[in-house]
């Protein structure tokens, strides 16, 4: 038997007090539920910070979705909430949206292709059909594959990590995170004319993880972003302070 | 022996031959379009966003016509 619960037997008016395991649990709870609304509180704050930072984007396919909560990752924890998802610029889809079009429309050029290359008229005409769908299916293909290169080769924010996930090619996928805890450094550049023009560039963000360099490749608004991510290890770091003074 | 090279002989080998190449092509294709479904869902899988549902519509649409590709090569 412990001392005050000795004294307790002898003096139950005692000012020593022992409290009940009912409301040492009502205790913990009221903490739990005061910290989590903290937590939700600070969350929501900071997706306002994203906004004033960032500023606004609706359509799914922007390559600059801010708070966005159509988008998940199949690695996201429940309490994670994503601050930004961003893709390449749209105006790396040029090049291969302008080849896209010239395979579309050279099958239109063919009566006049056909006057040079007479050989043409040796093949019948259901040859000629086939080959027609295939050259249109490579076309379509050629231009899916680019697009999805594009729309999955993402870079999220969140408030746990960073997240880089590529779809380099129909055979090729790759994903990275890295915790914002472990960032060490980060910085951009932003190279060539198209890129001083539209704004968009490179972000490296050095890491003391095992993979210690993930790169955001030709995203928009470098600059933005590394603000962001300055502010996120703020926060952290404000609430690691916090948390160890409690 | 001197009618297997006559023309019109020649001309059938040749068609053979560009039929059978055809019919690879296009069986190899298919294989590829199988491929772009299995990519395109995994990685609508691994991102789940609102395009998605487009996205593998239009997998499924390439598998279809490259099915259909494959018919039409062994009408030739």
């Amino acid at each position: 038997m412990t001392r005050s619960q000795d004294l307790d037997t002898i003096a139950p008016d005692d000012i020593v007090v022992v409290s009940s395991p009912v409301k040492k649990v009502q205790k913990e709870k009221i903490i739990e539920e005061k910290k989590e609304n903290t937590s939700q509180k600070s969350k929501k704050d900071f997706s306002q910070e994203c906004y004033n930072i960032l500023g606004h984007s609706k359509s799914p396919l922007s390559c600059f979705l801010i708070n966005p909560d159509i988008l998940s990752f199949s690695e996201q924890d429940e309490t994670e909430k994503i601050y930004l998802a961003a893709r390449p610029h749209w105006i790396n889809n040029l090049h291969w949206m302008l080849v896209s079009a010239l395979m579309f429309s050279l099958p239109l050029f063919l009566p006049f292709i056909i006057k040079y290359l007479s050989f043409i008229n040796f093949f019948p005409v259901q040859y000629q059909f086939s080959s027609l769908i295939f050259w249109y299916l490579i076309t379509f293909i050629y231009a899916f594959e680019k697009f999805l290169s594009w729309y999955f080769n993402l870079f999220l924010i969140t408030n746990q990590r960073v997240v880089d996930i590529d779809f380099r090619n129909l055979l090729n996928k790759h994903f990275a995170t890295a915790d914002l805890s472990m960032i060490q450094d980060t910085s951009s550049s932003v190279r060539g004319l198209f890129g001083t023009f539209f704004n968009y560039g490179d972000v490296l963000i050095q890491t003391a993880s095992e993979k210690n360099q993930i790169i955001f490749e030709k995203v928009p608004n470098p600059e933005k972003i590394i603000k962001l991510l300055q502010e996120l290890r703020d926060l952290e770091e404000q609430n690691d302070g916090e948390q160890s003074n409690e | 022996m001197n009618k297997i090279f006559e023309i019109n002989n020649l001309e059938s080998y040749f068609f053979i031959f560009t039929k059978g190449f055809f019919i690879l092509s296009s069986l190899i294709y298919l294989v590829f379009a199988l491929i772009v479904v299995k990519q395109v869902t995994s990685m609508s899988k691994s991102v789940n966003d609102k395009f998605n549902p487009i996205l593998v519509i239009f997998s499924y649409i390439h598998l279809a016509f490259s099915v259909f590709l494959i018919l039409t090569m062994f009408g030739l």
